[in-house]
C-alpha cells in the first residue's frame, strides 16, 4: 500500500499546500482550455447546443473512477484512507437543485467562475462576489438552517454499499452510462440549429457578427 | 481543427475506458487493507520484549509532554467513557476502531479497563499495518493506581526519586500523591489467607489497599 | 471576423486531463478537489477579523477558524492555483480578453445583475450540499457518495428546469 502519500505520512502539511497549489494550477488550466471559463459556453448545456460540460465532467469521473478501482485493486492505493464527502441525502439533493437553478441563471460553477474572472470576464468577477456573498449570508444565517443541514446522515456511504452491489459492478454501469450519455451528446450537437456556442471558433465568429456584436 | 488528431488520441482512451469498465465487476474489490496480516513471529517478538505497552506513568508523561502525533484511545463503552476517561482520550470502540485509518506518524495507546480488550485491540491495528501502537497493560486500574493516587511503597533512595516523579505527573492531572501512607500489615479487617500447607490456617494477613476502595468504584463491566 | 484565440481543446481529452488530476489528488493528499469550500474559509476569515468572537461562536464558520487557520486552507490555496492555472491557459491560448458574456438580447449591466445573483443563489446551494461541481460532482461522483450523486442529478435537472426561463439571457 503506497498511497495515499500524505495520508501515509509521506509528507506534512507545508508540502501539502504546495501539493494543492500544483494541482490547482492544473485544474485551472484543464477547465480554461476546455473553454468553460466561458459562461456562454457553460449555459449552451441546458440548452443541449454545447454539450461540453457534460462531456468534461464525464470523462473526468469515470477516469479518476477507474484510476480509484483499479489502482485500489492493485494494492497501490489505500481506498479506505481517501476521503469520502459524507451523504446527507435530504440537504444534498436540494442543495443540489438550488445549485442547479443558481448554475443557469448564471452561467458559470464556483471553479469555473474563477477561471472566467481571472480571464477578463467581467460577469465572472459579478459570479464570484456574489457566491462569496451567498455563502457569506447562508453562513452567518446558519444557525437556522442547521437542523435541516445536518439531516438524513448517510456517513460515508457509497453507491455500492447503497444498492448493494460489488464496487465493480457499479463502476462498469457508471462507465457503460457515460460512454451511452457521450454518444448521444455527439447526437445532440449534431442537430441543425443556429450555432450558440459551438466549438469551432469560425462558427462562433459567425454567431456573433450574426448576433449584431455582443463583447463589452 | 485538430480533430484528426484528437480523434487518434480519443480511441486508445475510449478503449480503454471500455475495457477497463467492463472487466471492473471480475476485479473483486478495491478494498484491502481490512484483512489484515499477522507476522505472529514478529508479534511474538514485540511482545517479548515488551515494546507493546507503555507504563500509565509513561503515558500520562507524553501527554503532559503534548507528545506529537499522541493519540489515547479508550475502548470501552461509551457510558464508561463518559463517567472517566485518561484526559485527552478518545472514545473508539472495538468495532469502529478497525473502520478508522490512522496516519503512520501517530502514536496509539490503546486502554480499557483492565487492559485485556485494548490488548486484543493492539493485536488488530498491528495486524493492520500500524507500527506505533501501545497499551495500558493493567488498563485503567493502572492508571488510577500509578497516575491518580501514586503511594510510596519502596522507601529506598531510587524508590523515593521514583515516587517524587511520579507524584509530579499526579498533581499534573489532579490525582494525590500518597507519601504518608506505608504499607503495613495490621490484624484488624486483613484479609487472611491460608498458608499453603499450614493445616492449623494460621494465615498471613494480606494489607489492606488503601487505593482499591477508589478502583473498586470504576464499576466492573468487561475488560 | 474571426475571433481572437485559438480553438478550445477537445472535451473528452481535458476531462481525461482533469481526471488524472483528481486521481492525482486523490493518490497525493487522499482527499479530491473543490471550489466553494474556498469561498466558505476565506468567508469565515473575515468574519473571524471583523467579529471573532461572532465567527467563533458560527458553528459554519468555526470549523475553519482551527488548525492552521482559514487562509491557508487546502482549498484556498487551490483556488488560487486554479486562477493561475486559468489565466496560464488563457494566456497562452491568446484567449485573455476584458468582456461580458451574454446572450446577444441582453444588457451588459443586466447580465451583470444575473451573475451576482446566480453566484448567491449557488452558494446557498453548495453550503447546504457540502460542496459544489468540483467537491460533490467531480470528487465525490468519482469516489460513487451517493450525496454526491443526489447533488449531480439535482443541479442538472434544476438547470435544465431553470434554463428556460433564463432563456433571454443566453439567446
Amino acid at each position: 500500500m503506497s498511497a495515499p502519500f500524505f495520508e501515509l505520512g509521506y509528507f506534512g502539511d507545508g508540502t501539502g499546500l504546495l501539493v494543492a497549489l500544483v494541482i490547482g494550477v492544473a485544474f485551472g488550466w484543464c477547465l480554461e482550455s476546455a473553454g468553460l471559463g466561458s459562461a456562454r459556453k457553460l449555459a449552451a448545456q441546458f440548452y443541449l447546443t454545447d454539450l461540453t460540460v457534460f462531456k468534461v465532467m464525464f470523462s473526468a469521473v469515470i477516469t479518476a473512477m477507474l484510476g480509484v478501482f483499479w489502482l485500489g485493486r492493485l494494492g497501490v492505493l489505500d481506498l479506505s484512507r481517501v476521503y469520502v464527502p459524507e451523504t446527507y441525502l435530504l440537504p444534498q439533493l436540494i442543495g443540489g437543485l438550488v445549485f442547479g437553478a443558481g448554475f443557469a441563471i448564471g452561467g458559470l460553477c464556483p471553479g469555473t467562475s474563477c477561471v472566467a474572472a481571472v480571464t477578463g470576464r467581467l460577469d465572472g468577477v459579478a459570479l464570484v462576489l456574489g457566491m462569496w456573498s451567498g455563502v457569506l449570508a447562508t453562513g452567518l444565517g446558519f444557525p437556522a438552517l442547521q437542523g435541516f443541514y445536518e439531516s438524513t446522515p448517510r456517513g460515508a456511504l457509497t453507491l455500492p454499499q447503497a444498492l448493494h452491489l460489488p464496487y465493480g459492478v457499479v463502476v462498469s454501469l457508471v462507465v457503460l452510462a457515460a460512454l451511452g450519455g457521450f454518444r448521444a451528446a455527439e447526437w445532440l450537437e449534431a442537430r441543425p440549429r443556429a450555432a450558440l456556442a459551438a466549438n469551432h471558433s469560425e462558427s462562433r465568429a459567425t454567431s456573433r457578427s450574426l448576433a449584431g456584436g455582443v463583447q463589452a | 481543427m485538430s480533430t484528426g488528431r484528437d480523434n487518434r488520441m480519443l480511441r486508445p482512451l475510449a478503449v480503454a475506458a471500455l475495457v477497463l469498465g467492463i472487466l471492473a465487476p471480475f476485479g473483486g474489490s478495491p478494498y484491502r487493507a481490512r484483512h489484515g496480516a499477522i507476522d505472529v513471529a514478529a508479534l511474538a517478538h514485540t511482545v517479548a520484549r515488551e515494546e507493546d505497552h507503555v507504563t500509565a506513568l509513561e503515558l500520562a508523561q507524553w501527554i503532559k509532554d503534548r507528545r506529537p502525533g499522541l493519540r489515547v484511545l479508550d475502548v470501552r463503552s461509551a457510558e464508561e467513557y463518559a463517567a472517566f476517561h485518561i484526559p485527552q482520550a478518545e472514545h473508539m470502540p472495538l468495532d469502529s476502531l478497525t473502520a478508522i485509518a490512522f496516519r503512520a506518524d501517530e502514536t496509539l495507546v490503546l486502554y480499557s479497563e483492565g487492559g485485556t480488550h485494548a490488548a486484543q485491540a493492539w493485536v488488530f491495528l498491528r495486524a493492520l499495518g500500524n507500527r506505533n501502537v501501545y497499551f495500558l497493560r493493567g488498563g485503567l486500574y493502572e492508571w488510577l493506581e500509578q497516575v491518580m493516587n501514586p503511594t510510596l511503597a519502596d522507601t529506598s533512595a531510587g524508590g523515593r526519586a521514583a515516587f517524587a516523579h511520579a507524584a509530579v505527573l499526579s498533581r499534573y492531572f489532579g490525582g494525590v500523591p500518597r507519601s504518608d501512607l506505608h504499607i503495613r500489615p495490621s490484624d484488624d479487617d486483613a484479609i487472611r489467607l491460608p498458608k499453603r500447607g499450614d493445616s492449623t490456617q494460621s494465615a498471613v494477613p494480606l494489607p489492606k489497599h488503601p487505593v482499591a476502595d477508589r478502583l473498586l468504584q470504576v464499576r466492573r463491566r468487561g475488560c | 471576423m474571426r475571433t481572437p484565440g485559438r480553438a478550445y481543446a477537445n472535451p473528452y481529452l481535458a476531462g481525461f486531463a482533469l481526471g488524472v488530476v483528481l486521481l492525482a489528488a486523490f493518490v497525493t493528499m487522499g482527499r479530491g478537489l473543490g471550489a466553494s469550500g474556498a469561498f466558505a474559509s476565506s468567508a469565515a476569515g473575515v468574519v473571524s477579523a471583523v467579529a471573532p468572537a461572532r465567527a467563533a461562536a458560527n458553528p459554519y464558520f468555526a470549523r475553519y477558524l482551527g488548525g492552521s487557520g482559514p487562509w491557508l486552507d487546502w482549498l484556498l490555496i487551490e483556488i488560487a492555483g486554479v486562477a493561475i492555472g486559468g489565466f496560464l491557459s488563457a494566456l497562452v491560448a491568446g484567449r485573455l480578453r476584458v468582456e461580458i458574456e451574454r446572450g446577444p438580447r441582453y444588457t451588459a449591466r443586466s447580465r451583470l445583475t444575473t451573475a451576482f445573483t446566480g453566484g448567491a443563489v449557488m452558494g446557498l446551494g453548495a453550503v447546504l450540499a457540502r460542496g459544489c461541481t468540483s467537491g460533490q460532482a467531480l470528487t465525490g461522483g468519482a469516489l460513487l457518495g451517493v450525496g454526491s450523486w443526489l447533488f449531480i442529478l439535482g443541479a442538472f435537472a434544476a438547470g435544465y428546469a431553470v434554463a428556460p426561463l433564463v432563456r433571454r439571457e443566453w439567446v
